[in-house]
């Protein structure tokens, strides 16, 4: 699949497709042919053609996640999706922003700046992994209602992940919603990890205020290409596109647009263009969503692939590392493409920390095994390991596996997806076992 | 025909036609809308898309930011401007709207601007109106209108504020205006914002390329241009020059993203690599997932450029006066056989670009009844026919009752193509007077 499909130079060993995607060769193909079409009638294309190519793309992802059309249009990224909902509304004093610590950090920047520009306060729950989905859920409505108690105060929006950057773990989103709704708060979904990735077909259902997703991530376009949701109910809280171009309507201009009226296309008309960009990505969903079909054999396979590959080759690589993969209770946070699984280093602590709770859970056999810790590591030394281990990743053996530093350990994220197989990441684990065993400061290190 | 370092020369016109990929039998002369650029330019660019698929991140977090650097310094020093307030945005509404949006408003500020104002700036304008406490005035102003009266109008209107107890803030303006195409005394307004304290704020879209421009003379508070437009660079790339001592006021970019360093300073997880270049260099090197493919490509466009030739001159020079020539040659060639005018004042200033705009020989009274929506709808269906039957675009106003064919030169075009679209544009009038635009969608075979 890897060398026959995709565009990966030979020796490099892809286990990150959750930072900027992948796409194969003929939505290249396809993309380019676009391009080419552009560049020989620029103006004929651009105003004649690419408008229909745009709405039969728009139509593709709204079957996807079986919703209107009239609910979804594209933007080059989640963060701009985000951007876009965030700006769009007005705030007063006493509103609200909450969001979870594990926020993408750049929509967290977008919150601070609101902030910082707008009457608008905002409240970060910290959130430590793993921890259970209804203890998640009860955290949130917890603190929505501690705010609500506050004079003066109201929870105006909420923002969550579906599957969450770092740990790359899912999180019970819809239930966060469907929190949301009982307390009275707008919810703002950034599924930069979404559509492609996990299951979306009951978005309808779940009915989320807003909802953003990038399709460059997990659905095999190039990049920038995102999908940007907003109900029919909620489409005159978005006056504006970022940045503010054609579509706009000044006020004494506009219609309010109406659930009614069905044929009214009001996101589309807004969207449709917002300056000039190079529009290939977006047109390149048809192709990418054809090739998914036709040889990946369909959504529902290439999710069960991805997630056994995931699910089985965590375990594995935790098996030969004599580590653990982060799970709760329910094996729910490992419901997605990704496997985050702890490096064999074991730090010194004084709280308890996720290794410590993870641990517990281990089983008898693996409890005490070839952990490269005569002594326990310094924790101010963590990010420095990150570092050198993923340097040395990049320099030696062309690859990049995201790792972080977090809870008292080293926990690196891999993303399966249909191009990878066992064996690699069975070399992946070869690999980080040699890097940590390098490391200074370890075992057979100085 | 590739490796842009093994050509010795382009000459204008035919041979240089042969470098681009427009289509057998189309002719382009729309140039000023949305560009087009090189084949070889088209190598690079691809070339640098196929290292991004690869090896993922370690071309995104690492290569490209060191590519980046090489094109800033490249468009500074083709701007006269320091290296430190250049930055690369997707496209000049991208530049309008981050000033815009970024600064913060009193009662009685006011944004000024002139009734020609690119439709998507005076959207943004707009829109900031109606949520901040901004006010906004527009100077009026009619083509032919001559460079001392511009600039008095607009002087006025700063006086006329200020007596009033209005602040004016900040002024927009065109260095060449976008419909009908002509060249504005923008350093004379420049001067006028320095001279009244006024912040200046330049839409430069049709700028870099077009015409001989030298920042740190001109000294402009913002400044944005299209490289996509008039430098041969791929969609979408503009420059955004900002002097250090203006970068404070942008906090954010648009969106907000990694770069953004919040006023208290705190722990954000930022995935990219630590840097040392300053918060405004640093903001916009990522801001959101983009392909900024087409930003790394400015060296490779200029050094393509500087193989151009034009009787006895080389590079930007022959590129200058080529097209300077070619737009007063297709304005005299096309207004004499449509028995018309160019656009013009009595000093000669307007045509002093790649514009020209020749009205056509049709009456808003006879043919339109004096009605605007007639009218505009005459002008969709001769753009649409153009494209239609005749296998070209040019861009096309209704201004002062008027239609006015915008027509735009290029280093692959010559006289030629003028003299052709002088008779077709003859055509087009004749059956506009047989009432064929009042019958049903011309088919197109687009």
């Amino acid at each position: 699949m890897r060398d026959e499909h995709f565009l990966f130079s030979g020796s490099y060993v892809p286990l990150n497709h959750g930072s900027y995607g992948a796409f194969p060769a003929a939505v290249r193909t396809y993309q380019r042919s676009l391009q080419d079409q552009t560049e020989s009638r620029s103006d004929a294309f651009i105003r004649f053609k690419a408008p229909s190519l745009l709405l039969e793309s728009r139509t593709a992802i709204a079957g996807l996640l079986q919703v209107p059309r009239q609910t979804v249009v594209f933007v080059p990224n989640a963060t701009t999706g985000v951007n876009t909902v965030l700006r769009n509304l007005s705030w007063a004093d006493g509103d609200v922003i909450v969001y979870l610590s594990t926020a993408y950090g750049a929509c967290e920047k977008t919150i601070l700046h609101i902030c910082e520009t707008t009457p608008a306060t905002s409240v970060r729950i910290d959130v430590s992994f793993p921890i259970e989905d209804d203890d998640l859920v009860d955290l949130f409505r917890l603190r929505a209602q501690g705010i609500a108690a506050q004079q003066g105060k109201r929870v105006k929006v909420a923002m969550f992940d579906t599957v969450c950057t770092f740990p790359g773990v899912r999180l019970p989103w819809e239930a966060l919603v469907e929190a949301c709704k009982a307390e009275g708060v707008l919810s703002l979904i950034d599924g930069a990890h979404g559509i492609g990735h996990i299951d979306l077909f009951d978005l309808g259902q779940v009915d989320p205020d807003f909802f953003t997703s990038n399709c460059y991530k997990w659905l095999f376009t190039p990049r920038p290409c995102a999908i940007f949701y907003v109900p029919t109910r909620h489409h005159h809280l978005i006056r504006t596109t970022y940045p503010t171009s054609h579509g706009f309507k000044p006020s004494q201009e506009r219609q309010i647009p109406t659930a009614a009226s069905s044929d009214s296309d009001y996101l589309g008309e807004l969207f449709k263009w917002a300056a000039t960009v190079d529009m290939s990505p977006y047109l390149s969903t048809l192709e990418a969503l054809r090739f998914r079909s036709n040889v990946c054999g369909g959504e529902a396979a290439i999710e069960n692939y991805c997630f056994d590959l995931a699910q089985q080759g965590g375990k594995r690589m935790a098996q030969l590392l004599e580590t653990e993969v982060m799970d709760n209770r329910n094996a729910k946070l490992s419901q997605c493409c990704f496997a985050m699984v702890r490096l064999p280093l074991r730090f010194a602590s004084d709280t308890v920390s996720t290794t410590d709770r993870v641990m517990d859970r281990r089983s008898e056999a693996t409890r005490g095994g070839i952990e490269y810790n005569q002594q326990l590591l310094p924790p101010e030394r963590g990010p420095e390991f990150v570092k050198t281990i993923m340097d040395k990743l990049r320099d030696e053996h062309d690859t990049w596996i995201p790792m972080k530093f977090y809870s008292g350990a080293i926990w690196f994220r891999i993303s399966a997806q249909v191009y990878l197989e066992m064996a690699d990441l069975e070399w992946a684990a070869g690999v980080l076992s040699k890097l940590c065993k390098e490391l200074p400061g370890s075992a057979s290190g100085s | 025909m590739d490796e842009i370092c093994n050509i010795k020369s382009i000459s204008c016109g035919t041979e240089a036609a042969k470098y681009f990929a427009l289509q057998e039998g189309y002719r382009n002369l729309n140039h000023g809308s949305f560009g087009t650029y090189p084949t070889p330019v088209r190598s690079v660019l691809r070339n640098y898309q196929d290292r991004a698929e690869a090896t993922p991140d370690a071309f995104i977090r690492y290569e490209y930011p060191e590519r980046l650097d090489e094109s800033r310094a490249a468009i500074a020093k083709y701007l006269h401007a320091p290296i430190e307030s250049c930055v690369f945005v997707p496209n000049a509404t991208t530049g309008i709207n981050t000033v815009l949006r970024n600064l913060v408003y009193e009662p009685d500020d006011v944004i000024i601007y002139f009734a020609t104002i690119y439709g998507a700036c005076e959207k943004t304008v707009s829109y900031i109106v109606e949520t901040t406490p901004a006010e906004a005035r527009k100077v009026p102003c009619m083509y032919p209108v001559s460079d001392d009266d511009l600039c008095d109008a607009f002087e006025d209107a700063v006086r006329d504020l200020k007596v009033n107890d209005k602040n004016p803030k900040i002024a927009i303006f065109d260095t060449i205006v976008a419909l009908p195409g002509v060249l504005a005394p923008f350093e004379r307004l420049t001067q006028l914002c320095k001279q009244y304290d006024v912040l200046s704020c330049i839409d430069g879209a049709h700028g870099v390329g077009h015409i001989p421009l030298n920042l740190s003379e001109l000294g402009p508070d913002f400044f944005v241009s299209n490289c996509h437009k008039w430098l041969h660079v791929p969609r979408g790339c503009a420059v955004f020059y900002v002097p250090e001592r203006n970068q404070h006021l942008m906090r954010s970019t648009l969106p907000t993203s990694h770069g953004f360093v919040p006023t208290d300073g705190g722990a954000i997880n930022n995935p990219l690599p630590p840097t040392s270049k300053s918060d405004f260099v640093n903001s916009f090197e990522f801001v959101g997932t983009l392909d900024n493919s087409p930003f790394l490509c400015v060296p490779d466009a200029l050094e393509w450029r500087s193989k151009v030739t034009w009787n006895d001159k080389q590079g930007e020079e022959a590129i200058f006066a080529y097209n300077l020539h070619l737009a007063r040659r297709s304005g005299q060639i096309v207004s004499g056989i449509l028995g018309t005018e160019v656009l013009e004042n009595k000093q000669g200033t307007l045509g002093d670009c790649n514009f020209a705009n020749v009205r056509l020989p049709l009456s808003f009274k006879d043919l339109a009844e004096s009605d605007p929506a007639k009218a505009a709808r005459i002008g969709q269906w001769i753009v649409k026919t153009l494209v239609a039957d005749y296998q070209t675009f040019i861009a096309m106003v209704f201004y002062d009752e008027s239609w006015w064919m915008r027509l735009s030169s290029s280093v692959y075009l010559t006289e030629h193509d003028f003299e052709w679209a002088g008779q077709v544009l003859k055509d087009v009038c004749d059956r506009v007077r047989k009432e064929e635009w009042k019958e049903n969608e011309s088919a197109t075979k687009l």
